[in-house]
């Protein structure tokens, strides 16, 4: 019997790894239906996830290899294109940083296994990177102090269960609209809900409870939820676990007395009393779940910090239903740090590109989503510079070489969700143009330069990153394509189990606005805009969605609340003139919001001259992600 | 009407498959999940199967199609184009009856008076539609309230209900009549037309009481809202709640707006592309000059249910917009289906109170 032509996946447009249907016929995609069976999903799918056909359909795909010559790109063989890529490679020197490899968090886990392969054993080089990876590399270093391995503790699937949900920060409706839903029914049925935002974010009003708290301060309240917590646990005997037992708790303990209920209110907004009623709804819970975003637009290392804290001293951890989660919004983020492609210490493709002076002279980059490329006219001046992506971009323009690669249902491939979960999608599509997988093209380029891997198939790269990764030991493609996937085991990490805290510093933000840039502005959300666009662009009724915004404010716009608006005598769409303390200035649009406090104001991630003329050069607004704060002064155009 | 037994049925459908198209409800065997979609082995019918998980205006107006194909040739200032869309004989086996009731909708919208879609046309024609009596409700459903359920009572071809022994199988029009006639199946007996009222009793007595209960309820909720008498809270606290996916417009059985886009393939050509639109997206609503009627998401919300039930829209329709199925409460990331909604605007009549 013919199976049916709607075949089950994973939708491959953000972190939270939803099951879909793509309606197929083996050579196009027609539609898409939502997974009821899918335990994350539960059927529910986003805007993005419902328009995944509408990607898979795009004309603008790479079809064939290509070589850059007098200029132009054109049409290569594989064997050329090869060719030239382990000729030009072979002279220069990976172990002297000559080489650098900028991954994708969007392809498989076999592909991103490979390509570490090919960089370290073909290549010689650790000069690495991966696309979002800023922020993601924190949130692992302090989950793996505080549970013992680097990753998410516990599932998504908690959130249904769970009494407590604590999210901090991140606009999680918008960036991953089905684990915000699954917050929303969880308060329904009666978790509670609390959300600590600076602005009233979706979630925020769905919530059971929202600490508008000022900018920059995140860390500090949890920290304060944790000492009030701990005043409980102190009077409460009979409910104090063993907690002091672990390491860093007396410093922890420490820190969290210093904290002064004066100072947390002058600087957050916040006062204690209202977080002490907190902490009595927390000491009750007997399953917590925290989320966090994680990535490029994720939190500060101190304010993780302070998050595993909380988790750990809260003692609730190990309930099923319990977990903490950095919220990933890109497909593979988490399994593309499994797979030993992200940039340790010393070691980052970004550094090399940054630092004038770094030997770096090839780069070889895959599927590069971010329209706005970090370090540009550096790596145009590289000597070589090869580029693997299935869909056209700007990135194209910086290469010698371009590999075509299949979009995701068009191979097989497994890809790990935020929380652990790996996933398997099948080939449910050919792809028109017959070209190679990653792990393949990978393969041909090592047995160019002299090293056979002898690879057959995707499920054969599998089964030896199985070997070689930990946590992935007990999982096949067989067994993955039984069910919805399943999360990768942290108990073979040796640390698993050793909980520590995390040191902390009780400081009390002080908010770099002054008389002169009044404005606190804070780099945010965005309705339609998701990883910076660049395959949101391919689909049709999403990017209507994205236009119609730049329609509405073409050069962008800044969010001021109703009360700046009034005092600074502006109304909505009105162009202002805004001068950042460090002397940079753009003309922008104002959009008035009742969701924005006074005297804060937020602008999209997503307007390119703003990003790359007027925050980038604030080294710290990209180091510190959603929390960073930059002072601004607003004046009427 | 007629008995047949289960064997005869799918000889029907084997049957029709020499100059039919045949679709049906089958079960995905990995994920159980129901789809109303093409079968090449009639084998993998399933008449008992539960609601299929999307609306059957899948085959008749799909998610996205291509509807046209043109090629400008600059040199001789000409255009070549060709339609993509193409009549073929199609049968429809075991329609749910809120399914069938949604392609009535759909063509009152589609094939209506003043114009007529000739892609919705080339798809509904040369269509036979047979629809199956439910025998029991799924969790979400309400089509008791919404008077398209359990049972179909017009618009089929031929409409079956499975009995104790074999399906009554009615028929609704001439097509239907030629079917029976040809085969000449063996006609019911009063006992048989009785157990098949039986059955239909029996499954409106299985509904939860939310449903049964929510019929009197929907009519007053429907006023309610064609008088506009719905608070703009109750509206924004709906609103709160929309993720703005566009779900609800997908999986709905008789929502109909759709886009159009024009695009380039590789090679020169330009393709004609028409695909699903939802009025919960802000783009949806947006006009020239950047005026937008419905740019806060509650009022973007509340046109969705004045569509459904509304009475100007129903007399559109010829019955309210929404079909019962429930489909938009199963997809909603946001717990606002239909019958949220209703449940909603009725604690705000009743101040509180369920």
């Amino acid at each position: 019997m013919k199976a049916m032509n709607y075949k089950a996946c994973v939708c491959n447009l953000c972190g939270t790894g939803c099951g879909q249907f793509l309606k197929t016929d083996g050579q196009k995609v027609f539609g898409v239906a939502p997974l009821i069976a899918h335990p994350v999903s539960k059927g529910k799918l986003c805007i993005r996830g419902w328009h995944s056909n509408e990607l898979l359909s795009t004309n603008e795909r790479i079809t064939t290899p290509l070589i850059r010559e007098q200029g132009q790109l054109r049409p290569a063989s594989y064997e050329e294109a090869i060719a030239l890529v382990a000729e030009r490679l072979t002279q220069l020197n990976g172990e002297a940083g000559e080489i650098g490899i900028l991954a994708s968090a969007r392809s498989s886990n076999e592909d991103n296994f490979t390509l570490a392969r090919l960089a370290h054993e073909v290549f010689n080089t650790r000069i690495q990177g991966i696309g979002a990876e800023a922020g993601h590399r924190k949130s692992m270093a302090s989950l793996e102090h505080a549970f013992g391995y680097p990753g998410a503790h516990g599932s998504l699937t908690s959130i249904d269960k769970a009494d407590y949900i604590l999210v901090v920060g991140t606009d999680i409706t918008r960036q991953n609209p089905i684990i915000g839903g699954n917050i929303h029914a969880a308060q329904r049925r009666g978790a509670r809900v609390v959300t600590l935002s600076s602005s009233r974010t979706q979630i925020a009003k769905l919530s059971t409870k929202h600490y508008q708290q000022k900018p920059g301060t995140k860390g500090l309240l949890v920290n304060a939820l944790a000492k009030a917590l701990l005043a409980i646990r102190t009077v409460n005997h009979d409910r104090r676990a063993n907690i002091d037992l672990l390491p860093g708790y007396a410093e922890y303990v420490a820190s969290l007395r210093s904290i002064s209920s004066v100072a947390l209110e002058r600087a957050s907004g916040i006062r204690y009393e209202e977080i002490e009623e907190e902490a009595k709804h927390l000491e009750q819970a007997k399953s917590i779940v925290i989320l966090f975003s994680s990535g490029i637009s994720g939190l500060d290392r101190p304010t993780i910090d302070a998050i595993t804290n909380l988790a750990l001293l809260t003692d609730r951890m190990d309930n099923e239903n319990s977990a903490v989660i950095p919220v990933a919004g890109i497909s593979n983020l988490q399994g593309s740090f499994d797979m030993g492609v992200s940039g340790e210490l010393g070691n980052s493709v970004f550094k090399a590109l940054a630092t004038p002076d770094s030997p770096i002279k090839a780069l070889f980059a895959i599927d590069h989503d971010d329209g706005i490329i970090r370090d540009k006219a550096r790596i145009a001046e590289l000597d070589f510079v090869v580029y693997s992506c299935a869909y056209k971009n700007a990135f194209m323009e910086l290469a010698d070489v371009v590999f075509p690669l299949p979009a995701y249902n068009e191979t097989d491939g497994t890809y790990t969700a935020a929380d652990k979960r790996v996933q398997i999608t099948h080939k449910n599509v050919d792809n028109p143009h017959g070209v190679l997988a990653g792990w393949a093209l990978f393969q041909k380029i090592a047995k160019t330069m002299g090293h056979d891997w002898q690879y057959n198939d995707t499920a054969s790269v599998f089964n030896d990153l199985a070997k070689h990764t930990p946590g992935y030991h007990d999982l096949s493609h067989a067994q993955l394509s039984k069910g919805f996937g399943q999360h990768w085991n942290p108990k073979a990490f040796a640390g698993y189990r050793q909980r520590k805290f995390n040191a902390i510093n009780i400081e009390y933000w002080e908010s770099p606005t002054t008389a002169e840039f009044p404005f606190a502005l804070m780099i945010g959300k965005a309705q339609h805009y998701w990883h910076q666009n660049n395959l949101m662009r391919k689909t049709i009724v999403p990017r209507r969605e994205y236009d119609q915004t730049l329609w509405l404010y073409p050069h962008g716009y800044i969010e001021i609340s109703p009360d700046d608006a009034t005092r600074l005598k502006v109304k909505d769409k009105w162009l202002v003139n805004v001068h950042s303390s460090i002397g940079t200035h753009m003309k922008i649009a104002v959009k008035i919001s009742p969701d924005v406090q006074n005297g804060t104001a937020y602008i999209p991630y997503f307007i390119k001259n703003m990003i790359s003329d007027f925050l980038l050069p604030y080294e710290n607004a990209y180091a510190a992600g959603e929390e960073s704060v930059v002072p601004i002064k607003i004046q009427e155009a | 009407m007629y008995i047949l037994s289960s064997h005869e049925i799918k000889q029907l459908a084997q049957e029709l498959q020499a100059s039919h198209e045949v679709y049906g409800p089958q079960v995905d065997p990995q994920t159980q999940q129901v789809f109303f979609d093409q079968l090449t082995d009639v084998a993998a019918l399933n008449l008992e199967a539960p609601i299929p998980s999307m609306p059957v205006k899948e085959i008749l107006f799909p998610q996205m199609e291509r509807i046209l194909k043109y090629r400008y040739d600059s040199e001789a200032q000409s255009v070549t184009m060709s339609k993509q869309y193409f009549e073929k004989p199609k049968v429809l086996f075991g329609l749910r009856p809120c399914d069938l009731s949604g392609i009535l909708v759909l063509d009152r919208f589609f094939l209506g008076q003043e114009f007529v879609d000739d892609v919705y046309l080339a798809h509904r024609r040369q269509c036979l539609l047979i629809s199956n009596t439910c025998l029991n409700p799924f969790p979400q459903c309400f089509c008791v309230c919404t008077h398209s359920g359990p049972d179909a009572d017009e618009g089929f071809d031929l409409d079956l209900t499975k009995l104790q022994d074999g399906y009554l199988v009615k028929v609704g029009s001439e097509k239907g009549q030629a079917l029976a006639d040809a085969h000449q199946w063996q006609l019911a007996s009063p006992a048989q037309l009785s157990e098949q009222k039986a059955v239909v009793d029996h499954c409106i007595d299985l509904f939860p009481e939310m449903a049964t209960d929510n019929k009197a309820w929907i009519s007053r909720v429907m006023n309610r809202i064609t008088t506009g008498f719905v608070k703009q809270e109750t509206w924004e606290y709906i609103g709160d709640q929309c993720l703005e996916c566009g779900a609800c417009s997908f999986v709905c059985p008789t929502c109909s707006c759709f886009n159009i886009e024009d695009t380039q393939t590789a090679c020169g050509e330009c393709e004609r592309l028409r695909m699903r639109d939802s009025c919960s997206f802000e783009g949806y609503a947006r006009m020239a000059g950047d005026h937008n009627p419905r740019q806060p998401v509650e009022d973007r919300r509340n046109k969705r249910f004045f569509c459904k039930l509304s009475y100007p829209q129903s007399k559109k329709y010829l019955r309210p917009g929404c079909v019962g199925c429930g489909r938009c409460q199963w997809v909603c990331p946001g717990d606002i289906g239909l019958p949220n909604v209703v449940q909603y605007i009725r604690r705000e009549i009743t101040g509180g109170q369920n």
